[in-house]
C-alpha cells in the first residue's frame, strides 16, 4: 500500500511560507542585537598598504572594527572543501579565501574590514570613514589572457595563474580521427553569471556566556559542517555551537560553499562583543561576494562516420575559477563528465586547466559546469547532423546508449571520484516522447516551411541531457514516533525550497501508515540532527530521503514487535495503517502508534535489554555512487528580425528522475530549473571591464527573465528506477537548467535558417542582433 | 572613461591659463566641488560631491599638476576616492589661439574608474562625465568673462 509516494500531495510548508510565518534569518531579532557591515574592495586586484580605522571608530553607535590584524590567530585561509580528483598526473594548486583581506586584494567585493555597530546604518556610515591606501596592479580578467607569461599574478608564491590541470581519456582519440569520415571542431563560449537567489546570504550569531553556547543562524545548504567548522575554528566543542539554516529563499549552490568571510566573523564577533551580531548581504554585495559561476571556452571537436555515429570526442577547455578554488574541481570536472551525455563515445579526450582570475570566486551553482558540457556535445551534434545531411533528431537516436548497455562505465573519473558509471536509463522513449510531444516531424515539415514564408524565422531545438545527482558521501535521518501519535523527522540536510518538508514526510508516512500531516519534518538544525553533509547536487530526495525510508522502516519494525506482545497477534498478521497498527482484516484489533510510543518509554519497568527506549530510530544511506537522471529539452523559438528579442513558444520537458515521490515538486523543481536556464541562455550575463569591475552589478542592468519571459514547461515525467536505493530515486534539482541553453542555441539558429552559428551563451538580444548582421554582411 | 573635446573661450590665452591654475575658480566651475585648495605648487586638494542615476556622495579630490608649459599645455593626475568607488587617471589639457581673440582648449581624459559608480551607475557614467565638462566649461566661460569685466573695470 502506497497511498503517498507519487501523489501530488500539496506542500506542507507552503501555508507557513505563503502566510509569511516562516522563519528566514533576517527575521531574527534579539535583545541588544548588533549589526555588521563589511568594507569591501573597489579593486578587482590591489596592494593592501595600510588601513586606517581611527575616525571610523569615532562614529556614532560604533562598537567594533576588525580588520585582518585585529584576529589574531582567527585569522586563517578557509579549507578546501573538495580535493582534487585522483586523476594521475594532474595539477591542482589550492588557495582559499581568507576572512579580510591582508595583503592584497583579489576580486571586486573581497571583504577588507568589518565594522559592528548599533544598526545597520550606523556601521554603513562608519564604513565611510575608514581610510584604505590599496595600491591598484594590473588585473587578469580574461579567461585567456591571464595564462599569458606576462599576466599579473594573482597567487605570488605560483608560477602563473594556472589553478589545475586535469586530463582525462578513454579509448584512442587520435586513432578513432584517423578513421572518421567527418572531423567537426568550433570553439565554444559559456559566459559567467550570478545565481541571483531571491535571499541574499544572512548569518546571526548570538553567544550565551551562562550556558556557554553559540547559537547562529545561517542561509548555508550545509549547517552540519559549519557547525563542525566553526567549531574547529572557535576552539568549541561541536556541542557547544548551534546552527540552524531555516527556510532559505533559494541556494543553487553558491550557500553551500563555506566559509564565506561573514560566515567565520559575524560568530566570532558575537562572541567577542557577548551581543549577537547579524549581517544581512545587500543585492549589491551579492554580486561581489557571493560566489559565481560558468566562464568556461572549450576548443571541442567530434570525429563520426559518414552514418552519423560518434567516433570520439576531443575537448580541451579553460576554466575561470576565480579569485580562489576552495571547491576545488566540482565544476570543471561536471563538464568534463556530463559532455559524454547519453551518448555512445568510445573515444573521449579531454583536458581542461582551472585558471585564477581577479574574479570573484567560481563554485557550482544550479547545474554546475552540467550546462557546459551539454552546451558542447548537443552543439556538436547538430553540427555533424548539419555537414552529414542527417536529421538533428536521427542522429541522436544513432548514438544512444540502449538499455542494455546499463549500468554504463564511461572510463573516467566523476566529481564523487568514483568511475562515471550511469546506473540506469533508457534514453530513446525518452528522445521520442519529446519529439512527438512537441510535435517535432510537424513542425520542420509543416509548420516551419509555412511560416518561413510568411516571413517568420521560427525554430525548434531538440536536446538530451544527463544529470549525475544523488551522489555520497551520506544523509541521515531519525524518526520518532511521539505518545500523541506525532510522528518527528530530523534530517542534516538544509532546505532552500524543495519541498524537503513534504517529500521526507511522503515517505515516512508510507512506512509507518500515518496520515502526510501528522509528520513534522525538522531540516538544517544541528541540535535535531548531528551528522550530514548538505543540500548539494541535487542529492536530497535520493540520499536523505532513503535515510528516512530506512529509520522509519526500523521504527515499523518495532512497532510491530511491540504490537506483537500487546495484541498478543504474531506479527505477520498485522500491518500499519490509519495511525495504529491492527490485525489484518480485523480493523477492530488495533493498537494506535502513539500508545506502542509510550508503551516503549515506560515510568516502571524495564526496557528489555539491547532495545532502545522510544519508538524511535536513526539510519543512515551512503551509496556507492550516484543515481544518473536524464531527460530532454525541446522548445520552439520565434526571433524578431529587427529587434532581435526571442519569443519562446512551446518549451517540453520530457525527464526521468526514477520513481517519482511528489510530481508537483518535481514539476515546480523543472519549472523553476527552466526558468534559471532561460535566464542563463539569453539574459543574465556578468559583464567585467579589464580592470575587473562588475559593469552590471545591479537588477537594472543584469537582467533576469521575467515571468512573461518563462513560458509554462510542458512536462512529462518516464520512471526508469535506480538501481541504487530501495525506492528507485533520483535527482531533479537541476534538470530543468542543464540543458536550456543547448536547445536555445539550436533553436535560434533554427529559426534563422542556418546563417548564424550560436558557439556562444548566453546571449542577448544584443549579441543576437550583431551575429544576424554580421551574417547579412557581404 | 575616456572624454575628449574642444571649447573655445571667449578671451585671451592668458587668462584662461591663469584661471585654469586658480583653485577658487576651480571650485566654483567644476560641478559639486565642495572644497578646492592649493596643498603645494601644482597640487589640489578638495572634496566633490557626485550625483550619478540613482547615487550621490561624496568624493575627495587630489589632482596634481605636471608637464606644464604656460600658456599652453599642462597634464592632470587625478585620484579620487569615496564611498561609491574611485577614479584615477590623468587629463591632458592644449590651449591655443583661436580666432578674434578666443582661446580654444582641446582636452582628453581618461580616467579608470571603480566601484558602485561602476556596477551600479555604469548606464549613466559617460553621460555624467560629459554633462559635468560641458557645465564646467560653460562656469569657466562665466569666471573668464568675469574677470575681464573686472580687467576692464580697473582700466
Amino acid at each position: 500500500m502506497t497511498p503517498y509516494l507519487g501523489k501530488r500531495v500539496p506542500r506542507n510548508e507552503d501555508a507557513r511560507l505563503l502566510t509569511g510565518r516562516a522563519l528566514f534569518v533576517d527575521d531574527v531579532q534579539l535583545p541588544g542585537m548588533l549589526h555588521a557591515a563589511f568594507l569591501r574592495s573597489d579593486h578587482a586586484h590591489a596592494r593592501l598598504q595600510s588601513i586606517d580605522t581611527t575616525a571610523a571608530r569615532l562614529g556614532p553607535g560604533v562598537v567594533a572594527i576588525y580588520t585582518a590584524d585585529d584576529l589574531g590567530t582567527y585569522w586563517q585561509a578557509g579549507p578546501l572543501l573538495v580535493p582534487p580528483p585522483p586523476v594521475p598526473d594532474s595539477v591542482f594548486h589550492v588557495c582559499t579565501q581568507v576572512p579580510l583581506a591582508r595583503d592584497k586584494v583579489r576580486h571586486v567585493g573581497e571583504p577588507i574590514a568589518m565594522v559592528v555597530a548599533e544598526s545597520r546604518y550606523l556601521a554603513e556610515d562608519a564604513l565611510a570613514d575608514i581610510v584604505v591606501d590599496l595600491e591598484p596592479l594590473e588585473a587578469a580578467v580574461d579567461l585567456e589572457r591571464a595564462l599569458d607569461p606576462g599576466a599579473a599574478r594573482i597567487h605570488e608564491h605560483l608560477d602563473s595563474n594556472l589553478a589545475a590541470h586535469v586530463h582525462q581519456q578513454k579509448g584512442d582519440y587520435d586513432a578513432a580521427r584517423a578513421t572518421a569520415d567527418v572531423v567537426i571542431a568550433r570553439r565554444f563560449r559559456y559566459d559567467r553569471g550570478a545565481s541571483a537567489a531571491i535571499e541574499n546570504r544572512a548569518v546571526a550569531a548570538a553567544w550565551d556566556a551562562r550556558s556557554e553556547q553559540l547559537t547562529i543562524w545561517d542561509t548555508t545548504q550545509a549547517p552540519i559542517p559549519i557547525r563542525n567548522g566553526l567549531a574547529r575554528m572557535l576552539g568549541l566543542a561541536e556541542s557547544q555551537v548551534h546552527v540552524v539554516a531555516p527556510f532559505v529563499g533559494g541556494g543553487f549552490g553558491p550557500k553551500i560553499m563555506m566559509f564565506y568571510p561573514e560566515e567565520m566573523l559575524v560568530p566570532w564577533a558575537a562572541r567577542q562583543l557577548g551581543r549577537p551580531v547579524k549581517w544581512t548581504e545587500d543585492r549589491h554585495e551579492n554580486f561581489g561576494a557571493t560566489t559565481q559561476e560558468r566562464g568556461q571556452i572549450h576548443d571541442a571537436e567530434i570525429a563520426l562516420g559518414r552514418d552519423g555515429r560518434i567516433l570520439g570526442v576531443r575537448d580541451v577547455f579553460l576554466h575561470d575559477t576565480g579569485a580562489y578554488d576552495p571547491y576545488g574541481l566540482t565544476v570543471p570536472i561536471n563538464s568534463q563528465c556530463t559532455l559524454l551525455g547519453v551518448y555512445k563515445v568510445p573515444a573521449y579526450d579531454s583536458a581542461f586547466s582551472a585558471v585564477f582570475t581577479n574574479k570573484p570566486t567560481v563554485t557550482p551553482v544550479r547545474g554546475a559546469g552540467r550546462q557546459h558540457g551539454v552546451f558542447v556535445m548537443e552543439r556538436l551534434l547538430d553540427l555533424a547532423a548539419r555537414e552529414l545531411g542527417i536529421d538533428r533528431v536521427e542522429i541522436r537516436r544513432r548514438n544512444l546508449l540502449a538499455p542494455a548497455d546499463f549500468p554504463h562505465d564511461h572510463g573516467i573519473i566523476f566529481q564523487d571520484f568514483t568511475s562515471l558509471t550511469y546506473d540506469s536509463g533508457d534514453y530513446l522513449p525518452a528522445l521520442e516522447q519529446a519529439a512527438a510531444t512537441i510535435g517535432y516531424e510537424r513542425f520542420v515539415r509543416d509548420d516551419q516551411p509555412r511560416l518561413r514564408a510568411e516571413g517568420r524565422r521560427v525554430g525548434i531545438g531538440i536536446v538530451n541531457y544527463v544529470e549525475g545527482t544523488g551522489i555520497g558521501p551520506y544523509e541521515g535521518a531519525r524518526v520518532t514516533v511521539e505518545p500523541s501519535g506525532l510522528v518527528r523527522v530530523a534530517t542534516g540536510v538544509g532546505t532552500q525550497g524543495q519541498g524537503h518538508f513534504t517529500a521526507f514526510a511522503q515517505i515516512v508516512a508510507d512506512t509507518l501508515g500515518v496520515d502526510v500531516g501528522s509528520v513534522r519534518v525538522v531540516t538544517g538544525d544541528t541540535r535535531e540532527f548531528h551528522w550530514g553533509t548538505g543540500t548539494f547536487a541535487s542529492r536530497g530526495a535520493v540520499v536523505a530521503g532513503t535515510a528516512c525510508r530506512a529509520a522509519a522502516t526500523t521504527v515499523r519494525d518495532k512497532a510491530l514487535d511491540l504490537a506483537e506482545q500487546r495484541l498478543g497477534v504474531p506479527r505477520d498478521r498485522l500491518e500499519l495503517a490509519g495511525g495504529s497498527v491492527r490485525v489484518k482484516g480485523d480493523a477492530g484489533t488495533s493498537v494506535g502508534l502513539g500508545d506502542l510510543a509510550a508503551h516503549a518509554n515506560p515510568l516502571r519497568g524495564a526496557v528489555t535489554s539491547g532495545v532502545e527506549p522510544g519508538l524511535e530510530a536513526t539510519a543512515y544511506f551512503g551509496p556507492d555512487r550516484g543515481s544518473t537522471a536524464n531527460g530532454v529539452h525541446a522548445m520552439i523559438v520565434e526571433v524578431d528580425p529587427e529587434t532581435a528579442l526571442v519569443r519562446i513558444d512551446r518549451y517540453v520537458v520530457v525527464h526521468d528522475c526514477g520513481h517519482l515521490i511528489n510530481p508537483t515538486i518535481v514539476e515546480g523543481q523543472i519549472q523553476g530549473g527552466v526558468a534559471h536556464g532561460i535566464g542563463n541562455a539569453f539574459y543574465e550575463q556578468l559583464i567585467f571591464d579589464e580592470q575587473g569591475q562588475i559593469a552590471n552589478a545591479s537588477f537594472m542592468d543584469y537582467l533576469l527573465p521575467l515571468a512573461t519571459d518563462v513560458p509554462d514547461v510542458e512536462m512529462a515525467h518516464r520512471e526508469t528506477p535506480s538501481p541504487g536505493n530501495p525506492d528507485g530515486l533520483k535527482g531533479v534539482g537541476e534538470a530543468g537548467c542543464i540543458a536550456t541553453g543547448a536547445a536555445f542555441a539550436q533553436a535560434v539558429e533554427d529559426a534563422l535558417g542556418g546563417t548564424v552559428e550560436i558557439l556562444e551563451i548566453p546571449l542577448s538580444p544584443n549579441r543576437l542582433f550583431a551575429l544576424m548582421r554580421e551574417a547579412e554582411a557581404p | 572613461v575616456k572624454v575628449a573635446g574642444t571649447f573655445t573661450f571667449r578671451g585671451p590665452r592668458s587668462v584662461v591659463w591663469e584661471l585654469l591654475q586658480d583653485p577658487d575658480v576651480l571650485s566654483k566651475a567644476l560641478p559639486g566641488t565642495r572644497r578646492l585648495v592649493r596643498t603645494a605648487d601644482d597640487r589640489y586638494e578638495g572634496l566633490m560631491k557626485v550625483g550619478l542615476g540613482p547615487l550621490t556622495a561624496e568624493f575627495s579630490l587630489s589632482v596634481t599638476l605636471a608637464d606644464k608649459v604656460p600658456p599652453e599645455h599642462f597634464t592632470m593626475h587625478i585620484d579620487s576616492k569615496g564611498g561609491l568607488g574611485f577614479a584615477r587617471g590623468t587629463a591632458v589639457v592644449d590651449l591655443a589661439d583661436a580666432a578674434e581673440g578666443g582661446t580654444t582648449m582641446t582636452y582628453g581624459s581618461d580616467l579608470q574608474i571603480g566601484g558602485r559608480i561602476v556596477s551600479v551607475g555604469q548606464r549613466v557614467v559617460d553621460t555624467a562625465a560629459r554633462s559635468m565638462t560641458e557645465k564646467g566649461l560653460e562656469a569657466l566661460q562665466r569666471a573668464l568673462d568675469e574677470r575681464l569685466a573686472d580687467r576692464s573695470g580697473e582700466r
